[in-house]
């Protein structure tokens, strides 16, 4: 029943894909663990794991560290007060989700935690130095055309523009690399035409749009790790040499001396998307962009600096009668803000809109969320939206008040209703058989509702199964 | 003997729940849809109606609207 149940209950019934956006933790802890035993060969990544774990993770492994046989947990939890337990639990767990340590017994029967082996080497050699010197760090003579921080970061938004711009399909721009196609295609946000084979966006691809530049690049290259087994290179490798970029210093040129043939592969990849600059493929340089500085901090509070500072200064004004005025010449913003307005005028660097019900609804229905939509008019206010007052109301937001609230007015009212998939038991002959199959359902946590009035008992699709099997056996005793 | 019965559940404000007995009763989806009716806010249909069934609500919703404001001029 099993497979057959599942196809069935992706009959879009609350029809609500969320894309997920995991964080360097998230994504680490659903690789298995021979993957991170590869992985933690890398100091970097021991790195930036170790920058990753939470306050009293760290701790713990600094005060590990050294210590060349397992210590007993009892020990480890003595480090920390009573007061203080759900925290310990939390870095403990985080710990062995990530095999950072693994459990060793003690002798004498004691459980003991030991870090792991490859992990404790090479975060020494991160933390204190040795091994081999990084391969991109080989002297080089000064660059006779060396490019600043400005041109950097111009080149990096103009590349990563070039993947969104294909996404929504305008028609100005020049194409991206078949690999690229296949990325997006392998993600989901873009899936081949029915008819034509030609690349469409998808419900998926419509959230991507929205995120911020750090998140989506981020999301992007996950997905670009997963298809790297096939491109013959080693996810583990590019993981690594990601981490080793986003270690290096904006504006600074690295020599691409001593790369393995599979990385300098990898690195034209990421000159496409624009995660470094080169100005020729044989250069034998290239620079890092803020794009793949900022690898690392994809966390929720990574309001950071995305591009220049030119670039992270919002272009919209959201008025209370709903009018969105854009101050933007780029077609990418015009082409998102028509994600979900009604565009009325368009004029050189104006682009004026009006949020409708109908612009909205559309949206919502495309699997765009309304926290998504508020996020993104949030994210990209004009600092004049910053000062002027909402009538006296100093709400948390920088937008009226009013147009948010409608805005997820109009989704809730999609939602106004919640549709489960489940069974029915009823016209039970006693109370006593009704209340041991409510009992048992709800122990199994599978009840969804139930009335002892009328007998009848409401459980969920996937528990069915074993509350038949229960029921056959209560009936035969 | 216990009467089982597979279909979907759905939860919503006690007036949505009236809309929907109205158009079992008038058989405005061609045919009765509602397997039980449970309670207040909770009602058993067969589950093949549920995407007939959206769009249906769909359309009420877009009468209840009113455009509120002017479409610029």
């Amino acid at each position: 029943m099993s497979e057959s149940s599942k196809s069935k209950s992706s009959l879009n019934l609350n029809p609500s894909p969320t894309l997920q956006c995991k964080n360097l933790h998230e994504y680490l802890k659903s690789r298995t663990p021979q993957f991170l035993e590869t992985l933690y060969n890398y100091p970097t990544i021991c790195l930036a794991v170790y920058r990753e774990l939470p306050e009293l993770a760290r701790h713990f492994v600094i005060r590990l560290l050294f210590v060349e046989q397992p210590v007993p947990q009892a020990v480890v939890a003595s480090w920390v007060s009573q007061t203080h337990a759900k925290e310990q639990s939390k870095a403990c767990e985080a710990l062995s989700e990530l095999s950072v340590w693994q459990e060793a017994p003690i002798p004498g029967g004691l459980p003991g935690w030991m870090l792991a082996q490859s992990f404790k080497k090479n975060l020494k050699v991160a933390l204190l130095g040795g091994g081999r010197p990084w391969s991109m760090s080989s002297s080089l003579e000064p660059d006779g055309k060396a490019r600043d921080i400005a041109f950097l970061d111009a080149y990096a938004l103009e590349r990563w523009e070039c993947v969104l711009h294909y996404m929504v399909g305008s028609a100005q721009t020049e194409g991206i690399s078949a690999d690229a196609v296949r990325i997006l295609l392998h993600a989901g946000l873009m899936t081949r035409d029915a008819e034509d084979g030609s690349a469409v966006i998808t419900k998926a691809g419509f959230q991507f749009l929205l995120l911020s530049t750090a998140k989506q690049v981020w999301l992007f290259l996950q997905h670009y790790l997963h298809t790297a087994e096939k491109r013959s290179l080693s996810a583990a490798e590019c993981l690594a040499f990601l981490y080793q970029l986003s270690f290096s210093t904006l504006g600074k040129d690295y020599s691409t001396e001593g790369m393995s043939n599979n990385m300098l592969v990898f690195l034209q990849h990421l000159r496409e998307f624009g995660l470094v600059y080169q100005r020729k493929r044989k250069a034998g340089r290239f620079y890092p962009t803020r794009l793949a500085l900022n690898i690392t901090c994809v966390g929720e509070g990574s309001a950071g600096p995305l591009l220049s500072s030119g670039q992270a200064r919002g272009h919209l004004v959201l008025e209370t009668n709903y009018r969105v005025y854009a101050y933007t010449q780029s077609s990418l913003q015009v082409a998102l803000l028509g994600l979900f307005t009604d565009l009325l005028y368009r004029f050189p660097n104006l682009v004026v809109g009006v949020l409708t019900r109908e612009s909205v609804r559309q949206a919502l229905r495309g699997g765009i969320t309304a926290d998504q939509i508020i996020h993104y008019l949030e994210q990209h206010s004009h600092p004049q939206m910053l000062k002027s007052e909402s009538g006296g109301i100093r709400a948390t937001s920088v937008l009226p008040p009013t147009v948010v609230d409608q805005i997820r007015l109009w989704e809730a009212e999609r939602n106004r209703f919640t549709y489960t998939e489940g069974v029915v038991y009823n016209q039970f002959l006693s109370q006593a058989d009704f209340t041991a199959l409510r009992d048992y359902a709800r122990a199994a946590g599978v009840l969804t509702w139930q009335s002892e009035r009328t007998r009848t008992a409401l459980v969920t699709r996937a528990g069915h199964d074993d509350v038949k099997r229960f029921w056959k056996r209560y009936n035969k005793t | 003997m216990v009467n089982v019965m597979k279909g979907v559940l759905v939860e919503c404000d006690p007036a949505m729940k009236q809309f929907l007995l109205h158009l079992d009763e008038t058989l405005a989806l061609g045919r009765k849809f509602i397997l039980q009716d449970l309670d207040e806010t909770h009602l058993f249909i067969s589950s093949d109606i549920v995407e007939t069934l959206q769009a249906r609500v769909d359309d009420l919703m877009d009468q209840l609207s009113i455009p509120v404001h002017d479409k610029g001029l």
